[in-house]
């Protein structure tokens, strides 16, 4: 039996859509942009369900945001986590990861769990460090980057990714702390029908008043970071772009790889 | 002597004759109940309603086999000689039991005929299961299978019969009775045997043997394919019994997904095969046969939800070995074209079943495709299946000055809804672009949603996840009554086959939303009208020979099947061809069910490469079709198949426009 | 004097690549603002290491125990603790690789150090610290200016600093006592392992013709393979395409599969996230194809072609054929 602690995060989702920054260029314009769970995220939550499945055990999701994060809490009861947690973000805009991890710890602090996961980063952001700084402040063993876990109910060997297609395998006890990477497994659908019937499932609700968290540990003023400025990157491209129509183009692209290629 | 017939004529030990008889009674009652209470385990359920239509439907069916002469009069007539010997056989033992027990009517002239239809009636048989093996272990007919039980159950049912013709020889040969000639068939048996005495006592023997026979069979009946005489009819009367909505509320738990009617259609088919024949997946070579899937079903049914020995019974070693193959890998390749359940003489709907575990597949989440998962994500975040951004819906519009709903004015007149694929897909988008063009030269006052065009869900529908389309259909209701839209008309016969059919179904179970408040039509019936009204004249001549290519969703879905036609026709210079299948019997392009966005399914040639195929075949320079999912999959066929220099697929619209002596760039 | 330590990271008794970026950045800044550059090396038996370290920074820590043979998070940070401790640097400066961001959270928490990850650049104004890094998958960038403080700690995209650069240092070697390692968590290095692949090893091929997550569906690689099959080159792919199966993990170019030099590389719908970027940036001849014209991987391909890679192969096939 293994208890997990997931922590799943709401971003933007920015493949294909065009982003428009606000006016004092400190954050995004959201309003055209379609939310939804973090790759990362997703990879460790259907993880900890596999994990549950498996090995029995509960499933707890964390998350930490607006509102609107409910709906990244409702798929996770959808998959079958028993129970779900949003914490609000008020009071915590402007936190650094340090300022986000105090926050997801005053919550898994008080709870008892075997396994806590989280996705490697956020595809907004990028910092990659909340989970691991959850295990500092937990004081629990951690193993980042993971690609494949076996649970062996007090301990996991797990499969670290690493540089050129090498990988390293660690052992690690448990309770303890894993960051999922991408590819470790392949998230299952959620249906629509499976949402709505979660429709009546409460989802707790807690803030940093609650917890009792101090402006000085989250927040703007708990980042180390003072301010950010946030540009577009020129549009330039240095590559010599090949002009023309499609077969005039593709005839040089091919004479290009005869050329340089030495194929016959 | 008067003529008559003594039921236990020296016959001794009768009472063990009847606890045969009881016994049997008993397995068969008791197979039967406990097949049709497997039934009434099925999820979602039905409007039980009785129609006189309906009735004499189903008994043109039964008693006539209507459809089994379908493309196979042979099949048709051995099977009506089987199925009258047979009743007629059962009538007549009832007769028999009446004159025996109640009232003894057959004497003199009523006995011979009696007795002059029974021979009658036992040769139909005969000769009926005859012909049947013939032509399945003789002539080999491909979909027909060759298992020990084929074999088993006729030779089984024609034991009993001949045996009842030895019966009656030796009975005939011991009683020497003068009437003979009106049993002809009898009296020649009869000579088999030499003496009064030799007759006598083989006569006992065969009794004895043929009464074994029967009751055998009588007992057998509810576990081996027999069972299709109570399965198939009912499917049949089902089959016509309007589908009930699947309420969000209803849990798809294990065991449930199938509904009563899908449980009723695995039970009722008889391996048949004319579904797999038809069936577009299956005739491309991909792995995918509809018989191979019902019978996985039943299968499935049968060991986990029946007990050990029914699933022995029924059939546990039919199916090839799938060693632990999940179910749900055989269930994508349909395109949900309907042949399969046009073609089915029991009215089987193998699509139905399909749904039902597609349902149950997308619930459980962890089989799902992932390029399925993916279109499925898109639609609910960005509504359409083809994940591009909502904004951009209304863009194939630029240049044309579309009216669209502002805020400002109320719409007014037609709502042409011209569906994602239509908007988003570059060379769809021509379907919008022309019929546009059609409508502004016609006058017709006529608006489009814009860009908050939402996706009507059928997409959703067909794969299986009835919440999403119960979403979709939500806000598509929401929108029509909050712009007072009711007069609709599409490019895509999936959103008109949606809007007609699919929503009505859900709309009308909820009181609050008002059923059937608005009115679709298709674009081909629309431009007919206008053809009709000499809104649309044709100024260009078009010397071509078209072939036109029905849309599943259009024609055998709907049955329209006529006004693209005739347009066609109207055209002048035109020489109007039609493929080896048309009409209902059309063959899928392959777009249909969410195989558009799929993984391809390797095959060799694909399904619609088949169809290209047909086109060239009846000497087609131009395809024309009238779906967008039927352009882009043809379409792309053509140049998988190097015919880009002989054939050329154009909507409809396309044709006219350019028949009207206007170019849509 | 104040310093910049920075983490040498090795692999099977060499230094790694990053460890020489990490201590170009280091040398300029150091240069920059009147500060020394210390390189700290934490192993198992450093043999040739320090020397090689020697030329690129005026300091070499090492510190050699049994425990830091094999990286693992636990020893390492306690090591990685008691040298910061000890040396009190003003930055400390880790490689973003697998193992770099394994480290960097937790050393930074426990220290109380100010961290940022990821960055591509690093401007020292006096004792304010700023860092340039990308958000949203690289289409936006961010300047971040950290609060005022007595340390830092950052980490380094691979690639972002230029490689070997200054040379001609001659450091001091220092030997650092290993700290004590009681209250370690328990986390064992088991070993190192390379997946089998028993398929085509792309890393030897002359020209590489790539797939990204704008090849839409798996169906459509087929049309790849043929143009692949006419050039008589070899068929790879970028991490989505990986992730989803589409094409065997040996096929991946990038950080966590490939690194990969052939004379001409082909990149068919791939944006160029610096992850694939790093796998075959040092190609002979880059062209790429993609519909968006914004792509970064136009700014370092060598020849782009905007359009539709469904149209476009189909074409360069066609034309190869009639050659």
């Amino acid at each position: 039996m293994t208890d997990t602690i997931v922590c799943i995060k709401q971003v933007a989702e920015v493949e294909d859509a065009d982003i428009v920054l606000n006016d004092d260029k400190t954050g995004v314009l959201k309003d055209d942009l379609v939310m939804g769970i973090n790759e990362w995220d997703s990879y460790a939550l259907e993880e900890a369900i596999r994990i549950k499945e498996s090995s029995g055990g509960k499933v707890v999701a964390l998350s930490l945001g607006d509102e609107d994060c409910q709906d990244i809490l409702r798929r996770a009861l959808a998959m079958g986590a028993d129970e779900v947690v949003h914490i609000d973000k008020n009071g915590f805009e402007g936190s650094d990861a340090v300022g986000v991890a105090r926050g997801l710890a005053s919550v898994i602090g008080k709870r008892h769990f075997d396994l806590l996961l989280t996705g490697v980063q956020g595809s907004d952001d990028g910092w990659g460090q909340v989970g691991i700084i959850l295990a500092e402040i937990l004081d629990l063993p951690f193993a980042s980057l993971v690609v494949r876990l076996e649970n062996h109910e007090d301990h996991l060997t797990v499969y670290r990714e690493l540089e050129s297609n090498t990988q390293q395998i660690v052992e690690l006890p448990l309770p303890g702390v894993v960051t999922i990477q991408t590819g470790i497994n392949i998230p299952r659908y959620v249906s629509i029908m499976g949402i709505r019937r979660t429709r009546n499932l409460p989802i707790a609700g807690t803030g940093a008043g609650q917890l009792g968290l101090m402006n000085s540990e989250i927040g703007t003023e708990g980042s180390c970071v003072e301010s950010r400025q946030l540009f577009i990157p020129s549009d330039e491209a240095n590559a010599e772009m090949l002009e023309g129509t499609l077969s005039e183009v593709c005839e040089k692209a091919l004479s290009i790889i005869r050329e340089k290629g030495g194929t016959d | 002597m008067i003529p008559q017939r003594e039921l236990f004529w020296n016959i001794q030990g009768v009472w063990i004759f009847y606890l045969l008889v009881s016994v049997s009674i008993l397995i068969f009652a008791a197979g039967m109940l406990a097949r049709v209470l497997s039934w009434a385990r099925g999820g979602r359920g039905l409007k039980y309603s009785f129609s006189l239509n309906c009735l004499s439907d189903l008994l043109l069916d039964v008693f006539l086999g209507r459809r089994i002469f379908r493309n196979d009069p042979g099949a048709g007539t051995s099977h009506l000689l089987v199925l009258w010997g047979f009743l007629g056989l059962f009538a007549g033992t009832s007769m028999l039991m009446v004159d025996h027990y109640l009232y003894h009517c057959l004497t003199g002239l009523s006995y011979l005929l009696f007795s002059f239809l029974m021979e009658l009636f036992g040769l139909m048989l005969i000769s009926g299961l005859c012909w049947g093996l013939v032509r399945r272990f003789i002539f080999k007919i491909g979909r027909l299978e060759k298992r020990w039980a084929d074999l088993v159950v006729p030779l089984w049912l024609l034991v009993a019969a001949l045996s009842g013709f030895l019966l009656e020889g030796s009975r005939m040969a011991a009683q020497e009775p003068a009437w003979g000639g009106w049993s002809s068939a009898g009296l020649l048996t009869s000579y088999l045997w030499g003496g009064h005495d030799a007759a006598l006592s083989s006569y006992r023997i065969i009794w004895w043997a043929h009464a074994l026979v029967s009751l055998g069979l009588i007992a057998a009946l509810p576990f081996t394919k027999l069972f299709h005489m109570l399965a198939s009819p009912t499917a049949l009367y089902m089959s016509a019994l309007p589908e009930e909505a699947f309420l969000p509320e209803q849990t798809v738990k294990a065991g449930q997904a199938l509904s009563k009617r899908a449980l009723v259609f695995l039970d009722a088919c008889t391996r048949c095969g004319r579904c797999t024949e038809v069936c577009p997946s299956a005739a491309s070579g991909e792995d995918f046969s509809p018989r191979r899937f019902l019978l996985s079903a039943r299968k499935r049914e049968a060991v986990n939800y029946g007990t050990l020995p029914a699933a022995f019974l029924f059939g546990k070693r039919d199916v090839p070995a799938e060693s632990g193959e999940s179910i749900y890998n055989r269930i994508w390749n349909c395109t949900t074209c309907g042949a399969c359940a046009d073609a089915c003489p029991a009215g089987i709907s193998t699509i139905e079943v399909i749904n039902c575990i597609r349902s149950e597949a997308i619930e459980d989440g962890t089989d799902v495709p992932q390029l399925l998962a993916k279109t499925l994500e898109s639609l609910t975040k960005h509504d359409n299946p083809w994940g591009a951004h909502r904004k951009k819906r209304f863009e194939w519009s630029q240049g044309l000055s579309v009216p669209s709903i502002s805020g400002a004015n109320p719409p007014d007149g037609l709502c042409y809804f011209a569906g994602c694929t239509t908007s988003f897909d570059t060379r769809a988008q021509m379907i919008a672009r022309s019929f546009v063009s059609i409508l502004d030269q016609a006058g017709v006052n006529f608006f489009c949603i814009g860009k908050d065009e939402p996706c009507c869900g059928d997409i959703a529908r067909r794969v299986g996840e009835e919440g999403l389309f119960q979403f979709q259909m939500e806000n598509c209701v929401e929108l029509f009554e909050r712009w007072d839209i009711r007069d609709l008309v599409t490019s895509s016969p999936h959103c008109f086959n949606s809007f007609k059919n699919d929503y009505p179904l859900y709309m009308s179970r909820d009181d609050s939303q008002k059923a059937g408040s608005f009115r679709v039509r298709h674009y081909t019936q629309l431009l007919k009208e206008l053809l009709e009204q000499g809104k649309i004249r044709f100024e260009r001549s078009i010397p071509s020979r078209v072939t036109f290519h029905d849309p599943c969703y259009l024609g055998r879905y709907n049955n329209l099947f006529d006004a693209p036609r005739e347009i066609i026709s109207a055209i002048p210079g035109v020489e109007m061809v039609e493929m080896e299948h048309y009409g209902a019997d059309s063959l899928c392009c392959g777009g249909g069910g969410g195989r558009m966005w799929q993984e391809d399914m390797t095959c060799k040639v694909t399904i619609s490469e088949r169809r290209i195929a047909e086109a060239d075949a009846a000497g087609a320079q131009m395809v024309i079709t009238a779906c967008p999912l039927c352009l882009i999959t043809l379409e792309d066929a053509v140049k998988t198949a190097g015919l880009e220099q002989t054939l050329r697929v154009l909507d409809l619209n396309e044709l006219i426009l350019l028949a009207m002596g206007k170019r849509e760039k | 004097m104040k310093d910049i330590l920075v983490l040498a990271e090795h692999m099977r008794g060499g230094l790694r690549e990053i460890t020489y970026e990490l201590l170009d950045a280091a040398n300029q800044l150091a240069g920059e603002n009147g500060l020394l550059s210390t390189a700290l090396l934490l192993c198992g038996n450093a043999q040739g290491m320090p020397d090689d370290l020697g030329p690129f920074c005026d300091k070499v820590l090492v510190m050699e125990h049994p425990e830091l043979e094999n990286y693992n998070a636990d020893p390492y940070c306690k090591a990685l603790e008691r040298v910061i401790s000890l040396k009190r640097p003003f930055l400390t400066l880790i490689g973003h690789t697998a193992n770099g961001m394994d480290l960097i959270p937790s050393i930074s928490y426990r220290l109380g150090i100010p961290a940022v990850t990821d960055c591509l650049e690093i401007v020292l104004k006096g004792d304010r610290l700023e860092c340039m890094r990308q958000i949203y998958g690289g289409k936006i960038f961010e300047r971040i200016r950290l609060k005022n403080s007595d340390q830092y700690m950052l980490s380094l995209r691979p690639g972002a600093s230029a490689g070997r650069g200054l040379a001609g240092k001659e450091a001091e070697l220092e030997h650092v006592p290993p700290p004590d390692w009681g209250g370690l968590r328990g986390r064992r290095f088991i070993s190192l392992y390379e997946p089998e692949i028993d398929d085509v090893d792309i890393s030897t091929a002359d020209v590489l013709v790539s797939v990204g997550r704008g090849i839409g569906k798996p169906e459509n690689i087929g049309v790849v393979k043929d143009l692949v099959e006419a050039l008589g080159a070899v068929l790879s792919c970028s991490r989505p395409v990986a992730d989803k199966g589409w094409l065997p993990k040996s096929r991946q170019v990038g950080t966590s599969g490939k690194t990969v030099k052939p004379k001409v590389y082909v990149a068919l719908g791939i944006s160029g996230a610096y992850q694939h970027q790093e796998g075959m940036k040092n190609a002979g001849t880059i062209i790429a194809v993609n519909k968006d014209p914004r792509a970064p991987i136009f700014k370092f391909a060598h020849y782009g072609i905007v359009a539709d890679i469904m149209k476009a192969v189909p074409l360069l096939k066609e034309l190869l054929d009639k050659n």
